[in-house]
């Protein structure tokens, strides 16, 4: 049985799907302690997790270091890399929308879109044939609107707590966003047998759920 | 983008290094030799050609193409693959004075990248066609040829799955609505969006028999191999594509160890829109990305007004170098110095010893600004003395 490599976002996608796996019958170790630990293996299964930044795990799938990986559809949607998308994981839902300060309209002069996925944003205004200028930031996007950077941000929204706190109302759904199982295209043939009795095993937990 | 910097070349260019560009050597002779030996004759085509022709003849996506403007105004193109150049010259030459017709190259092609500065945007390829054989026989060769020619190279693990275009086109036009539905479909599967194409199946409104059908195609645990079980989606004039499927299978059980390299797929779907018939991709461990792709495109010819059948395949060299087992070209290299007085007799000992096929650099040693460094890049350093004599 050929050794499977699978990238897994760190933090609170990790334990969600890190349960999923046991539930659906793998044999891992119990408890992963060591948080700082990049590598963890899998004897029983011969699995190795290697844990990552979410926006890192298409990279090492794409580049074949790991064979499977787990990824939000974001991040998936954001940098298109060419991975197999195989499964829908249904863990960590939520969507993307665009929102702003309450009963305000985008400048028309210069309208400003605030965001951590230029992609996705870019691709949005642009089917809705809007100019606006894309400003790319790494966190804390609820900022943009109450300092004045911007009109609008494009962003996950999960609870919409978030927003709430912050004085900002949703105002367009983009996309429903939730966790994805991703393949590497040679490895998806190369170890083949093996991934797809890994897919269907986990696939069957799904269906139960 | 900032000013350029003096060393930096164009995005997605490289320079390839003596010890890569020796291996690429080794890649290329050892093909070239198998390749001839199987009939094939290698051609040359320009690196620019136009637009309007062989731009938009290729299968590769526009916004991949190196456009450039001649002095006539008229708009060229790098080469961005070598099947369609291939095609023209057939079609107007060559498939007159032989067919079928079986050519091979080894070049260089461009396809910009529009991702990530570190992909390479011209690499070399090595391929083959065959022109003029619509028959089952020329799928059979070209895939078994790919297959030896990757054992020839010393490609150890690789797999080939095998699909075709014809059907799969019949299989997503027979249970859906429009040609748009079939185009985004097939687009999903291009990507093995396996996800995408089950949300869009739910949403496209099509009848629940179809979505079932259609499901198929990406369902895990349905076994490709038995075509038989597809007959029923196929009406009765697409019952000749299992057939096609089915010969080439017989075929190539023939003289392939048929499950450990071989393997079909359906819904193995290719960004190449010219294939119409088998396609095939090679992948092998050690690359993340395909190492080479085939298949059956006899409707390219209907560009260059031509009916004949055509099969061929190309293997990036870039990504066969990833693969290959790293053996270093290994060869004495020996440096011989000499000074003013041991000039003429150096000369002499280097071409004895290149006569005998050995390989010497004949260096003035007063030139040498490092001369311990420069020995190391060496097997053999020896210093040639007024008289001839040779001492380390």
């Amino acid at each position: 049985m050929n050794e499977l490599t699978i990238a897994m976002p760190k933090g609170r996608i990790f334990e969600e799907a890190y349960q999923l796996f046991v539930e659906a019958g793998f044999n891992l170790p119990k408890e992963i302690n060591d948080s700082r630990k990049l590598i963890v293996e899998a004897p029983e299964e011969r699995i190795q997790f290697i844990l990552a930044k979410p926006m890192d795990v298409p990279v090492y799938v794409e580049h074949g270091v790991a064979d499977i990986g787990i990824a939000g559809k974001d991040v998936l949607l954001e940098q298109l890399r060419d991975v197999h998308e195989l499964l829908d994981l249904h863990i960590s839902n939520c969507y993307i929308a665009t929102a702003g300060l309450p009963n305000t309209m985008m400048n028309e002069i210069a309208p400003r879109v605030a965001t951590k996925y230029p992609t996705i944003a870019t691709n949005f205004y642009k089917e809705k044939g809007e100019q606006v200028e894309i400003i790319e930031l790494n966190g804390s996007i609820e900022l943009a609107p109450m300092i004045g950077l911007a009109d609008r941000i494009v962003d996950i929204v999960s609870t919409g707590q978030t927003l709430k706190e912050n004085g900002l109302v949703e105002y367009e759904k983009i996309v429903d966003i939730s966790s994805r199982l991703i393949v590497n295209p040679v490895s998806y043939r190369v170890k083949s047998e093996r991934i797809r009795t890994f897919v269907a095993q986990l696939k069957n937990e799904l269906i139960k759920r | 983008m900032g000013k350029i910097q003096m060393f930096e070349k164009p995005l997605g260019m490289r320079d390839s290094f003596p010890k890569v560009n020796e291996q690429k050597e080794y890649i290329r002779s050892t093909a070239r030799n198998f390749i001839r030996n199987k009939g094939y004759d290698f051609i040359k085509t320009p690196s620019v050609e136009y637009f309007e022709t062989i731009g938009k003849a290729s299968a590769i996506d526009e916004s991949s193409l190196f456009k450039l403007v001649d002095n006539q105004g008229e708009t060229l193109v790098l080469r961005p693959d070598m099947t369609t150049p291939i095609a023209r010259i057939a079609a107007s030459k060559l498939l007159k004075e032989k067919n079928p017709l079986r050519l091979a190259y080894y070049a260089n092609v461009f396809r910009a990248q529009q991702r990530e500065g570190g992909r390479p945007a011209e690499f070399e390829q090595l391929g083959l066609e065959l022109i003029g054989d619509f028959s089952a026989y020329g799928d059979s060769e070209i895939i078994h040829t790919a297959v030896e020619l990757l054992k020839t190279l010393g490609v150890e693990s690789f797999r080939i799955t095998i699909g075709h275009a014809g059907l799969l086109t019949a299989l997503l036009t027979n249970n859906t609505n429009t040609m748009e539905q079939v185009d985004a479909l097939r687009q999903l599967l291009v990507e093995k969006n396996f996800v995408g194409f089950e949300e869009k199946l739910e949403n496209l409104g099509l009848l629940q028999e179809q979505k079932d059908n259609l499901t198929k195609l990406i369902d895990y645990t349905i076994d490709f191999k038995v075509f038989e079980n597809f007959r029923p989606y196929l009406t009765n004039e697409q019952q000749y594509l299992i057939d096609q499927l089915e010969q080439l299978k017989r075929l190539l059980e023939l003289q392939l160890n048929y499950p450990s390299i071989v393997s079909f797929d359906f819904s193995l779907a290719s960004h190449m829109s010219y294939y119409t018939g088998m396609l095939f991709e090679i992948y092998a461990a050690g690359s993340g990305f395909p190492i080479g792709n085939g298949g059956r495109y006899d409707e390219l010819f209907n560009q260059f007004d031509e009916k004949v059948g055509a099969t061929g395949f190309g293997i990036r060299v870039d990504r066969l170098l990833e693969v290959l087992p790293k053996n270093d070209v290994k060869e004495k290299h020996t440096l011989l110095l000499f000074d003013e007085a041991s000039y003429l007799k150096a000369n002499v000992l280097a071409e004895a010893r290149r006569n005998n096929a050995e390989r010497v650099t004949l260096q003035f040693i007063a030139s040498i600004n490092d001369l311990e460094a420069y020995k190391r890049s060496f097997d053999e350093v020896l210093i040639v003395s007024e008289g001839g004599s040779l001492r380390e």
